[in-house]
């Protein structure tokens, strides 16, 4: 035995240290030191562009913020500086729900969304897209065209030459003037770090000719040069600032960053929180009308749509289908904000090559009328209906958004029979009575072989996709296809083939997931689905063969600055692609967000992040 | 008892050493990488996530991979631009100097971020065991005095319920109720605060951090209480028909005398086991009330690395996890002999 005070002793001890724990709990919490230096220059005050500028006119109180933006484009109109009516006499702040913990300030380390939101609050590009995709001026004075003569096309060599003139008005917070210099460092240093875009593999030279000009050589015409230093993923970083030696994808000034953007970073609380405050020299005068933004990482969903329903926070982003809905209804203090146009197609990837062989084809989705009738037996509007709650649009090309408008291929039809038929012909019937089909006369496969196949999605996505992957499995097997259904992290779809990837190996049958582009040029993204020569032969498509040169062909025709003809171009693609079905696009959805209703001014856009115009954001209260 | 501890402390080495292999073995033969998402997005050539990869050094192979991450690669020549050309040498220093290597999601070392949750956790977990204690303590002792009573049953009930209803569960009902469904009296607001630590951007003050705690740790503790106090009463009704139990009566001891300073004195030797063994998540944390309760604690950390392949900083929580469980295991081994003069160590 014991004595009893030798326990007393042993438990005071334990308590105390786990007493000590609650010091933890209220010491002060350790933070990411920002900079947060004012400038002590003095910043010249904005004076107006002569040439193209956003439509950043402060949005007024009454503003729904579902309501489309308006037709007007900000082609030649100046950028609006003045300041709202009302004085706010308290200090604003608005409260962001975002998933997770942003990794830094851009997006081309992880991208998840998270860190081209942040990028945007703090620092500037030298263009941006509006959510009508016209194409703005930020850090410069005009975007450069053939008429302005900031576009000039060597007939000889074929080279293209850009100039680009920067505002002389923009400063960082430290007080340093924003110049060519850090464009140029910021575009040397991705280039020492290698990343990868289509202005990249254009781009000859970037020179610089004084502090607020610069020229852009291309080898040939770079379709989208105009957003070559913006968009969605640019942004400029300061040159004093930064430690090149760190490299790109090191460098500490993408986490503690030096603003030029309207806000400021006060504090980073690693999965907790992120405080910005209002840039007092922020270029436009008079912005950003809001005092302070805060981040907060909320994970899980549930818990936002509770915050947002309690007051506590003003901007849901990317909400599930279900809270969608709920934003939608009037009268309970919160509101639905949408693009104007689609942002991501959900897209069905059938294998047409047997799993992990690229020389075999796959037994009946190498057959394009076994695609289409899949695609026939799929009932999309249902999907968008009743899984997604009417979030979506049904669609059946990639050239969904205008310009292209489907380029007048007609929508195909949901019809179960008609696909039954389709394979048929391609020799895919249910002569047992067993309700899966059985090759019998088909291309490839040996006569009697079932019609199975693993039918795969990825995990993060959530229940809307794995109810429409079922869903889209019981029409399949009401036609006699059997699918084995599967769930995997997108870690290990998309992982390199030597990792165990599924999607780059080839080692797969059909998978569904969402992607889409940004920006207003869709050749980057054409190239990285489709495109197939001898020497790149691999595109995520994972389509071969002589249609898929027709179409890498006509892709190489993209590189011109001639819209209309990369219009007529797309169109041909559009074609072949319908034709062939190396993909199977069902729907599109929009880039939305829940928002509260004191939160005016936010414009979802399917061509960059949520926070693209947060200078121009208001609170009425 | 020092030999021992020495003892037990150097066997730890060895011990945790295998265990690292097996984690490292575990976690790389995982299918999936850490690149998954340059290949889905493209926003790096192929050969340049080929490059990264030999970066990384993940074109190693893994019993490599595995030295390098242990004792560093300052002693080896490296290909640090990714061309497939071993150029100079490398800047790790290797788990065994303290350098656990950078996360690939950030680039930033995962000590450094490891030591940015860790206080939080405690810190949650801590208070929940604390309160875990004060309370399972009690109620299984007052179970097993008086067993079959009311109180018995209803807490044999509860603890039931309490160790079957599903964390996440849990914690949103705790959230629709408290957070959603009730408001507080005095201001208007929520009753208690849905997550987070602290209300952002406020004065410090102690009632705001206890009402952030509240319902994190509640969910914590529900199913700790029941097992502990199950446990307990288990223990205690074993003891209670001791031997000695039954001198202590015949040499005329208050029955409260007898429960109090020899049952439950020896009830609680077990309870020391369970101690150790729920201790360690005092400082890798919980992953399910982490992530419902926004807490930014090593328990998210360890869930986004596991999703995101994250390796590095897998390995360091993991690795930290395991020293823990081992000094944990020690400390409890060292408590019996200090509780129960009849342990002895050699």
């Amino acid at each position: 035995m014991f004595g009893f005070g030798r326990f007393k002793r042993l438990a005071l001890v334990i308590t105390l240290v786990l007493l000590a724990s609650l010091s933890f709990g209220c010491a002060p919490q350790e933070t990411l030191e920002a900079p947060t230096e004012q400038p002590v220059a003095e910043a010249p005050t904005a004076e107006a562009p002569a040439t193209e500028a956003p439509a950043t006119e402060a949005p007024t109180a009454e503003a729904p913020a579902t309501e489309a933006p308006t037709a007007e484009a900000p082609a030649t109109e100046a950028p609006a500086t003045e300041a709202p009516a009302a004085e706010p006499a308290e200090e604003t702040s608005v409260t962001i729900l975002i998933w997770d913990n942003p990794s830094e300030f851009h997006g081309y380390n992880v991208g998840s969304g998270a860190e081209e939101a942040m990028g945007e609050l703090v620092m500037l590009s030298l263009s941006e897209v509006d959510p009508d995709g016209n194409i703005y001026p930020e850090l410069a004075t005009e975007i450069p065209t053939a008429e302005n003569g900031g576009v000039v096309e060597d007939e000889e060599t074929g080279e293209v030459t850009v100039t680009w003139h920067l505002r002389d008005d923009v400063y960082w917070a430290d007080g340093e003037q924003v110049t060519v210099d850090d464009v140029i460092f910021t575009w040397d240093a991705m280039q020492a770090a290698e990343v990868w875009s289509m202005s990249a593999d254009a781009t000859k030279s970037v020179e610089k000719v004084d502090d607020f000009t610069m020229v852009v050589t291309y080898y040939y015409p770079n379709p989208e040069y105009k957003i070559h230093f913006g968009g969605e993923d640019f942004f400029v970083f300061a040159e004093h600032y930064c430690n090149a030696e760190e490299g790109f994808y090191e460098w500490n000034c993408s986490r503690q960053p030096l603003s030029s953007g309207p806000y400021i970073l006060e504090e980073w609380v690693p999965d907790d929180h992120l405080t910005f405050v209002r840039n007092e020299n922020y270029y436009e005068e008079g912005k950003p009308y809001i005092d302070k933004v805060i981040v907060r990482i909320v994970p899980e969903e549930s818990v936002k749509r509770a915050m947002m329903d309690r007051g506590e926070a003003d901007l849901h982003y990317w909400p599930a289908e279900n809270n969608a809905v709920s934003y939608q209804e009037v009268g309970n203090g919160t509101k639905w904000a949408a693009s104007p146009t689609e942002r991501w197609i959900m897209k069905l990837f059938p294998n047409t090559k047997a799993r992990g062989d690229e020389e075999t084809p796959h037994p009946f989705l190498a057959d394009k009328r076994v695609r289409h009738a899949l695609r026939m037996a799929i009932d999309v509007d249902s999907i968008i209906n009743d899984i997604f709650l009417g979030f979506g649009k049904p669609v059946w090309t990639e050239f969904f958004r205008p310009p292209y408008n489907s380029c007048g291929i007609p929508r195909p039809e949901y019809d179960l029979e008609g696909a039954k038929a389709l394979l048929k012909e391609a020799g895919w019937e249910d002569t047992d009575g067993d309700g899966v089909n059985e090759c019998h006369g088909c291309l490839y496969a040996e006569e009697g072989d079932l019609m199975t196949m693993e039918f795969a999605i990825y995990a993060e996505y959530g229940e809307t996709l794995e109810l429409a992957q079922q869903f889209i499995a019981e029409e399949w097997a009401s036609i006699g296809l059997q699918t084995d259904l599967q769930i995997i992290e997108g870690a290990v779809l998309w992982a390199l083939p030597e990792e165990g990837g599924i999607e780059l190996s080839g080692n797969f049958e059909m998978d569904m997931w969402d992607n889409g582009y940004g920006g207003y040029d869709p050749t980057a993204y054409l190239w990285d689905y489709y495109y197939y020569a001898e020497e790149t032969p691999w595109n995520l498509a994972n389509w071969t063969g002589e249609e898929a040169e027709k179409v890498a062909a006509l892709i190489d025709e993209l590189y011109t600055t001639d819209e209309d003809y990369c219009q007529e171009v797309c169109c041909e693609i559009a074609g072949i692609l319908e034709e062939e079905l190396p993909a199977i696009e069902l729907f599109s959805t929009f880039e939305q967000f829940g928002l509260s209703e004191r939160l005016q001014g936010v414009r979802p856009s399917a061509f960059d992040i949520a926070t693209w115009n947060v200078a121009d954001w208001t609170v009425t209260e | 008892m020092g030999q021992y501890i020495v003892r037990r402390l150097l066997q730890a080495i060895p011990m945790l050493l295998i265990v690292s292999i097996f984690l490292f073995v575990l976690v790389n033969l995982a299918p999936g990488g850490p690149l998954a998402q340059y290949a889905r997005h493209k926003r790096l050539s192929a050969e340049r996530v080929e490059a990264l990869r030999r970066q990384f050094g993940l074109d190693k192979p893994l019993p490599v991979q595995y030295i390098v991450w242990l004792v560093g690669n300052d002693w080896m020549p490296i290909d640090t631009d990714g061309n497939g050309i071993t150029d100079s040498y490398g800047t790790r220093k290797g788990v065994l100097r303290g350098d656990f290597g950078f996360s690939y999601e950030n680039r930033e070392p995962v000590l450094e971020q490891i030591m940015d949750r860790l206080p939080n956790t405690i810190y949650l977990m801590g208070i929940t065991l604390i309160i875990v204690a004060i309370v399972a303590i009690p109620v299984g002792i007052l179970s097993a005095v008086k067993q079959y009573s009311v109180f018995d049953i209803t807490v044999t009930a509860l603890s039931f319920m309490g160790q079957a209803i599903p964390e996440f569960w849990l914690g949103l009902i705790l959230i629709l109720v408290f957070y959603v469904s009730l408001d507080n009296p005095f201001t208007g607001g929520s009753f208690l605060p849905g997550g987070g630590m602290y209300t952002i951007g406020a004065e410090f003050s102690l009632v705001d951090r206890i009402e952030h705690l509240i319902l994190p740790v509640t969910m914590g503790v529900v199913g700790w209480v029941a097992w502990w106090s199950r446990f307990l009463r288990s223990s205690m009704l074993d003891v209670k028909h001791q031997d000695y139990i039954r001198t202590a009566r015949a040499k005329g001891q208050s029955e409260r005398k007898v429960l109090y300073k020899h049952a439950l004195k020896n009830a609680l030797i077990p309870l020391i086991t369970i101690v150790g063994i729920d201790f360690p998540y005092v400082f890798t944390g919980a992953v399910v009330t982490e992530q419902m309760f926004s807490w930014p604690g090593m328990g998210r950390l360890y869930y986004n690395s596991a999703t995101s392949r994250d390796y590095p900083m897998l390995m360091g929580i993991l690795i930290i996890g395991s020293g823990v469980i081992m000094l944990s295991n020690l400390a409890a081994d060292i408590v019996y002999a200090y509780l129960d003069p009849r342990v002895r160590y050699q």
